[in-house]
């Protein structure tokens, strides 16, 4: 028991006297590489999401290129897992203080930061690379005509699903309606699959479904008169949650998906890329996090079809329900920042990182490194009569929360169609 | 005769294995955790509760090797100490104050900060976080330091109040006839008398700094400043895919809490538990 | 505990201090003593004031308004935010889960706890270590116990699924624990127990110090069995303690925080949110500040009303020996 040599006095001085040598070395340090002053060495903070391959590799090699190339320049890299991120960002936003370069995700989650005079507007300095650029990819960022950030992917949601499973359940075709998809849900789960792998922790996977079955059901004219009027409690929207309870009472679920991450282990991703559920509703970047998350690749099993059309609903199979990211820089962000971005976002770049599969295009021209699954949801984005920004970053935080966990409440039994409506009709209606 | 030792031996048995049952319960995870970090995550999830093969120690040695497991450490442990310095030095001043001075005031004063006690930081972090925006002190040691320290004087000064009002008044009369000033003998008498009690309380202030998440988590933004329990959260959203290696992670991060409590196990557990029974 | 140490001291105290002074106590004195104890107690009120009960005021002030977090509040509505609040589902579920909470600490945690004690307060063989051992968990920050429980809870790959798989009555619990709205909650107070039980243990058995052998022998004399004498004797003279550390529960109980956070941000759909969380996602995930302060406000309101109650009723009749004990002891 204790030391009985060592009298308590004599241990605690000794372990401040250990203390003040040990925090003395790392506070002499930050002194010596600090951005202030000599040399003119500008550091360029950078908080992004790339956790998984390629991108998580890919960046780093960028930031080094440019940094050879610009010997003054120091680009500070920090990632972080998705909702990590969310969280940090939330945290700093409230703090005032943004990095110079963050990933955004545009609409009311980035309106907000704009409004709180955080966040940088491009529109002048970025015109250069933003001419290079498809405009639908630049929508997101843009406010009252000007643009808040330098997007680096856009693409849309649907289900990415495996093709050997598919066809040892008998599914020969690839759902077109709400019916055929419930069918498929119940072969799959007759055949021994699990038909559906979520993320239920994270909630906006799920979110996903209730916002493709209210555009289906009542079209896009329905979900932006409800985002207007903020009021949610339309028939489309109550029909969408009833049609979501439907496919949740047939519990076509991984096991354990409540507290599933997306890109956690044995998360959604890990899931299906592991080839333990046949289909996942997600964007562009499925392919990529799979292949990362479970350390297994797909390969040609791997096929994607858009979100069914839903019987005697308004909307088109041709609407498409997604968004993509873009970097936004910090109101006090030096001018390298930018320049930095322009040298990320070039063609020879851009090419590498469409065709490692990490991002869809949004420079124009870039859309032949494409492989054959993501060349669809280009088709399906290029063809699309329609578009609608995910929930819970078009709406303002709040609303998008609210979408998010009442969504998650009706799938997981604790909400009802209706309460669901009610409850972000109610938050949309105090914001 | 041999019927009541049947039957006590019986009981010792049934006692350990009480007590086995309890310590596995404990021991099981933290053993899981150590192991685990020699794991590849295949491995692991393969095979959670086989021994590693091969070990991967690259695991923790990449950790230790890396600069941030050492400036969070370092961090921690500033931040610890300098909470620990600023409690222990007001807190003593102002027991000192409560303890050996009539002043008008004195109870309604002493009550303020013991009802401090039941204002938990959870509930001030919110506010604390405006409030620090407003002063500047976000992604500053001292927005940690300073709220620390605050929050823990109530206890602090309770626990040396008490302990100070044990030393007889006879002995300040004695000391000051010879000459000494009051904060003579503060200094130079009670506080080495004290000891014991400084110890305690800065156990109780060392460990509530080491271990406080919710504050740094908000105030910490910047790397640079993060302490231990924010890096975790933090190594765990960079490595997400790679559990094994957050397993790693936490394993050495638990390394210096159960170091000090090997060394200093009978002060912590006085430190925790006195904290405890007098708050 | 400390309050009504303060209220129920006071007389003898105050009493006592002066009149040992009492010869040399001139006016000019007591001025002087003011002066300097004011010196003495500066610092303390100084750090005291901007960064506790600045914050209260805060708190309270925000709660007035709808604000998003930025600039200063100026949309002043009244109790709307209270009104709002009483009608949340979630935060009645977080009063609802609270209780819970309490009720499983005083029913579960305590007892393995005072058993625990009572096992190590006999002589019996590697005694100090088991202690040692059953202490460390509480040693260990939050952040580490929920990292760690959440990889062994994941489903499907953790260690507690391949413990539970193929056992007869708990295989049903693989893949569940934190992911199932119905096991989540229980899920966390088997985390909760194993971090917080070595603690109580610890007080108890620095209550069961303080029983003089003799009581038991005597009792043991009187012919009294050991469950016996565990209920007639012992448990009576544990009351101070065993309040203590009821105390000490609740209040850990009431804002929980850490360890749902890192373990399941209270999901999943709330079932694990408690008040704290639910403040954390109002102010920092929805910028619903002043709806947040709201969440604050009444959490310590809840916590002071229980102190106070607490102190009053429960508490007030252990004072003179607990505190006394307590100086002695040290």
């Amino acid at each position: 028991m204790g030391i009985p040599h060592l009298s308590r006095r004599s241990f605690l001085t000794a372990v401040s006297a250990g203390t003040v040598a040990i925090t003395a070395a790392p506070l002499l340090a930050a002194c010596g590489d600090g951005d202030s002053g000599g040399g003119g060495k500008v550091t360029v903070e950078w908080m992004d999401i790339a956790t998984t391959e390629p991108s998580k590799t890919l960046y780093p090699q960028i930031a080094k290129a440019y940094e050879a190339a610009h010997p003054n320049v120091r680009i500070k890299l920090t990632n972080l897992e998705n909702e990590a991120f969310k969280s940090k960002m939330t945290a700093l936003t409230a703090s005032g203080k943004l990095p110079d370069i963050f990933v955004t995700w545009g609409g009311g989650v980035l309106k907000q930061q704009i409004d709180a005079g955080l966040v940088k507007d491009v529109t002048s300095d970025g015109s250069a690379i933003l001419g290079t650029m498809t405009p639908v990819s630049q929508k997101p960022y843009q406010f009252d005509g000007k643009t808040y950030a330098i997007p680096y992917d856009m693409g849309g949601v649907g289900f990415w699903y495996n093709k050997a499973h598919f066809e040892k359940a008998g599914i020969k075709d690839t759902p077109k309606t709400w019916t055929e998809y419930l069918d498929a849900v119940r072969k799959l789960k007759s055949a021994g699959i699990t038909p559906i792998a979520v993320a239920g922790k994270d909630k906006w996977p799920e979110m996903y479904y209730w916002a493709y079955l209210a555009m289906r059901i009542g079209g896009l004219p329905a979900l932006q008169q409800a985002e207007k009027a903020n009021d949610f409690s339309g028939p489309a929207f109550v029909s969408a949650g009833q049609k979501l309870k439907e496919l949740a009472d047939l519990d076509p679920f991984q096991k354990g998906f409540q507290n599933a991450g997306y890109d956690t282990p044995g998360g959604q991703a890990a899931t299906m890329g592991g080839g333990k559920a046949a289909m996942e509703l997600m964007g562009q970047w499925a392919p990529a996090v799979e292949k990362d998350a479970s350390g297994k690749d797909l390969g040609d099993d791997l096929g994607w079809f858009p979100f069914p059309s839903v019987e005697g609903g308004q909307g088109q199979a041709t609407e498409v329900f997604g968004g993509g990211n873009g970097h936004a820089l910090s109101k006090d962000a030096p001018k390298e920042a930018i320049d930095f971005l322009a040298f990320l976002m070039n063609m020879e770049n851009e090419k590498k990182l469409v065709s490692s599969g990490a991002f869809m295009p949004v420079v124009k021209g870039a859309e032949n490194e494409l492989d054959k699954n993501r060349k669809l949801v280009a088709d399906a984005l290029n063809s699309s009569t329609g578009f609608q920004l995910y929930l819970d970053q078009a709406f303002p935080p709040a609303v998008g929360q609210e979408v998010n966990d009442s969504v998650a409440a009706l799938i997981g039994g604790k909400k009802t169609p209706q309460q669901v409506t009610e409850s972000v009709t109610k938050v949309a209606k105090s914001q | 005769m041999r019927a009541g030792m049947r039957a006590g031996m019986a009981r010792s048995l049934s006692r350990h294995t009480l007590v086995w049952v309890l310590g596995s319960f404990v021991v099981v995870p933290l053993l899981y955790a150590v192991i685990s970090g020699f794991k590849t995550t295949g491995d692991l999830t393969a095979d959670p509760l086989g021994l590693p093969h091969p070990w991967k120690v690259s695991n923790y040695t990449g950790i230790l090797s890396s600069g941030d497991f050492w400036r969070q450490i370092a961090n921690s442990v500033l931040i610890a100490v300098a909470t620990t310095l600023i409690t222990v030095a007001v807190s003593a001043l102002a027991a000192f104050a409560f303890a050996r001075y009539a002043f008008r005031g004195r109870e309604f004063f002493f009550t303020l900060f013991a009802a401090g006690l039941m204002f938990p930081p959870a509930v001030a972090v919110l506010p604390l976080f405006v409030l620090l925006r407003s002063f500047g002190l976000l992604d500053n040691p001292l927005g940690i330091i300073l709220p620390q320290a605050a929050f823990a004087l109530p206890i602090t000064i309770i626990i040396l109040r008490s302990f100070f009002r044990t030393i007889p008044a006879e002995l300040e009369e004695a000391a000051i006839m010879d000459g000494c000033t009051r904060l003579g003998f503060f200094w130079r008498i009670l506080l080495p008398m004290a000891r014991p009690a400084l110890g305690t309380v800065s156990v109780l202030a060392i460990v509530t700094s080491w271990n406080n998440f919710f504050l740094p988590l908000l105030v910490l933004a910047d790397p640079k400043w993060q302490t231990i329990p924010v890096g975790i959260q933090q190594f765990q959203g960079q490595y997400s895919t790679n559990y094994a290696l957050v397993i790693a992670y936490i394993v050495l991060a638990m390394v210096p809490a159960i170091a000090f409590y090997a060394v200093a196990e009978r002060q912590l557990i006085g430190g925790l538990t006195a904290g405890a029974t007098k708050g | 505990m400390t309050l009504s140490a303060t209220t129920d001291d006071r007389p003898r105290h105050a009493a006592r201090a002066p009149r040992r002074r009492g010869p040399r106590a001139s006016t000019g004195e007591r001025l002087r003593g003011w002066a300097s104890s004011t010196w003495f107690l500066l610092p303390a009120l100084l750090l005291f004031f901007f960064f506790v009960l600045i914050p209260i005021f805060v708190a309270f002030y925000t709660s007035f308004f709808r604000w998003g977090g930025f600039g200063w509040p100026e949309d002043f509505t009244g109790l709307g935010n209270y009104r709002k609040l009483a009608d949340d589902p979630v935060f009645r579920g977080d009063l609802w889960r609270g209780l819970l909470i309490i009720v499983f600490s005083i029913a579960v945690q305590l007892p393995i706890a005072l058993g625990a004690a009572v096992l190590l307060n006999q002589r019996m063989r590697g005694r100090a270590v088991y202690r040692a051992i059953f202490f460390a968990p509480y040693i260990l920050s939050e952040v580490i116990a929920g990292v760690l429980f959440g990889i062994i809870f994941l489903p499907g790959s953790g260690l507690a699924d391949k413990i539970v798989e193929d056992l007869p009555l708990l295989g049903d619990l693989a893949g569940r624990w934190f992911a199932d709205p119905d096991t989540a909650l229980p899920t966390l107070f088997a985390v909760m127990t194993w971090k917080y039980f070595g603690f109580h243990m610890m007080i108890y058995l620095a209550g069961l110090q303080g029983i003089p052998t003799e009581v038991l022998e005597a009792a043991a004399i009187d012919g009294a069995g050991p469950w016996r004498r565990f209920r007639s004797v012992t448990l009576p003279l544990l009351g101070p303690t065993l309040r203590i550390s009821v105390f000490l529960s609740v209040i850990g109980s009431l804002q929980l925080f850490d360890l749902v956070w890192v373990t399941t941000t209270g999901g999943p759909t709330h079932s694990t949110e408690t008040m704290a969380v639910t403040m954390f996602q109002f102010g920092f995930k929805r910028y619903q500040m002043g709806y947040a302060g709201a969440i604050s406000v009444v959490m310590f309101l809840i916590c002071l009303v229980f102190s106070l109650l607490y102190q009053r009723y429960a508490l007030r009749r252990d004072l003179q020996g607990a505190v006394t004990n307590a100086g002695g002891r040290r």
